[in-house]
């Protein structure tokens, strides 16, 4: 491939991530992500990043965005339409697994729990990396998830976020081409890092 | 449905799935909330379709969001691919989703779209069951207010419910209810399973395949998901019991076209006034009766060979 179709093919990768068939399809694979807690599902193609995709495919005009590392670019946002908010107020959290949010996220209310947040955690690796044993709904028995680039606090701050069911906030996490969902209803018990 | 409907497009001129793509990207995010919290009735903005509420449209506005080319849908209503709303939904799913394949066969399909049954063939982790439900809340018989619901609903407080199922066990003998038996998902919430038999309440408990129910007139979407607990409220002096198609002899009835003894039976009557059972799952019934002649005449070629 010469240099000017690489650069093109980058081009339309960046761009297909707003295609109504790529958002199909990086759906189902986020809902499979959902319905089977810490299996590891490729979503990104070539060019593409999996955090890009999953905010595209879920976020619009509708809902409220806080992206307190500044990750996402002026473009992206507008071309969404979505408003941004704060870490406390946000429907959706961006964050990365380095940096801890010194905050704490919408949890919902007994009444209107779906109104917890989704934090899209940005991770350096699924599938290698510290041992994450995992049980609940949607997990025959054990799953075992092994992610690289996460502070433990993170941890620690999620099973007190989820401590009160149905209030809890749900975890997306994204490496550059895979993706593992972690419901609010997932327990997790730390098996030791590499 | 109304024929004369036109399909919208958006700038791009792509109307796949007739929802535009922020109603699909709606329901998306609900369902991702539904299945985060189990069994939860997740409110959302319901739109118009153009076919009355109450023909399927809370289901299929959960099928038209998740559908993509590639995937192979299967609509039955009652049991049978073949009803007039099956057809309809079929239909409608073919006209406004170019490069999806439709089944009747259980085991081909991706997506299942089905009201009053789950199949007998169980599902597999590579499908998805979406059932349409007419009424969600199992709590509306015992309080009147949505508001006070969804507290009960939120402290998993379903003392009252209990207290009206056991006051139909003090005055039938029994628990009377025949289709939408409250079941508690994974401990917290009751639902209403939509109108399914008591039969089928078992298939949703630990299902390998995740189950989305979709209701339309009151804009919710709640699911079980897979390896999920799915649990019958019963008490210990009466248990949780599904139809056991005995006869006057406490004999399995068994399906008069296939011979089947462990599917769901309908009852039906012949011109001169004769009963007999039949599977209400067409698929099942059809799928069994072309394994018995395919046994059939390979018994028969196996015969030639031995004379
Ligand atoms: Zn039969």
């Amino acid at each position: 491939m010469n240099e000017t179709t690489a650069m093109a093919a980058r081009h339309h990768a960046a761009s297909s991530v707003w295609l109504a068939p790529r958002q199909q399809t990086a759906f189902r694979q986020l809902m499979t992500a959902f319905s089977y807690p810490g299996r590891v599902l490729p979503l990104a193609g070539d060019g593409e990043s999996a955090s890009m995709l999953v905010v595209a495919t879920l976020i619009d005009g509708a809902c409220s965005l806080a992206d307190p590392n500044g990750e996402l670019a002026g473009d992206d946002l507008r071309r969404m339409g979505t408003r941004t908010g704060s870490v406390e107020t946000a429907d959706f959290v961006l964050a990365s697994g380095m940096r801890v949010v010194d905050a704490a996220p919408r949890l919902g209310s007994l009444e209107n729990p779906e109104q917890g947040a989704t934090i899209v955690l940005a991770v350096a690796g699924l599938g290698t990396g510290a041992t994450l044993s995992l049980q609940g709904p949607g997990i025959d028995g054990e799953q075992l998830l092994h992610v690289s680039g996460v502070d433990p606090a993170w941890w620690t701050q999620r099973a007190e976020w989820n401590t009160h069911f149905p209030l809890g906030v749900d975890f997306i996490l994204v490496s550059q081409h895979a993706v593992a969902a972690l419901p609010r209803t997932t327990r997790i018990t730390l098996k030791g890092a590499h | 449905m109304n024929p004369g409907y036109e399909l919208p497009l958006d700038e791009a001129g792509y109307s796949f799935g007739f929802l535009d793509e922020y109603a699909k990207r709606e329901v998306r995010r609900t369902i991702l909330k539904a299945i985060s919290i189990p069994g939860y009735q997740t409110p959302y903005a319901s739109r118009e379709m153009p076919m009355g509420r109450g023909f399927g449209t809370g289901g299929l506005q959960v099928t038209l969001s998740l559908i993509g080319e590639g995937d192979t849908l299967k609509v039955i209503d009652q049991g049978a691919d073949d009803s007039v709303n099956a057809v309809n939904l079929r239909h409608f799913v073919e006209l406004t989703c170019p490069g999806v394949d439709t089944t009747e066969r259980t085991a081909e399909a991706t997506l299942i779209q089905s009201r009053h049954r789950i199949p007998e063939t169980p599902l597999t982790e590579q499908q998805v069951l979406v059932l349409q439900v007419p009424y969600p809340d199992p709590l509306v018989v015992v309080e009147p207010s949505e508001a006070r619901r969804k507290v009960m609903h939120g402290e998993g407080d379903y003392s009252r419910l209990l207290t009206k199922l056991y006051e139909d066990i003090v005055q039938f003998d029994e628990i009377t209810i025949s289709h939408r038996y409250p079941t508690r998902i994974n401990g917290h919430y009751v639902i209403d399973p939509s109108p399914i038999p008591r039969y089928d309440v078992p298939q949703l408990h630990q299902n390998r395949a995740l189950v989305l129910l979709g209701a339309g007139r009151e804009k919710k979407i709640y699911a079980v998901p897979p390896y999920t607990r799915a649990e019958p409220l019963a008490f210990d002096d009466v248990p949780f019991r599904t139809e056991d198609f005995g006869d006057e002899h406490g004999q399995r009835r068994a399906c008069k076209r296939c011979g089947a003894t462990d599917s769901f039976l309908d009852e039906l009557i012949d011109d001169d006034g004769h009963k007999h059972w039949q599977c209400s799952d067409s698929d099942y019934c059809n799928s069994r009766l072309t394994a018995q002649s395919a046994t059939s005449a390979q018994g028969a070629t196996a015969q030639e060979v031995n004379a």
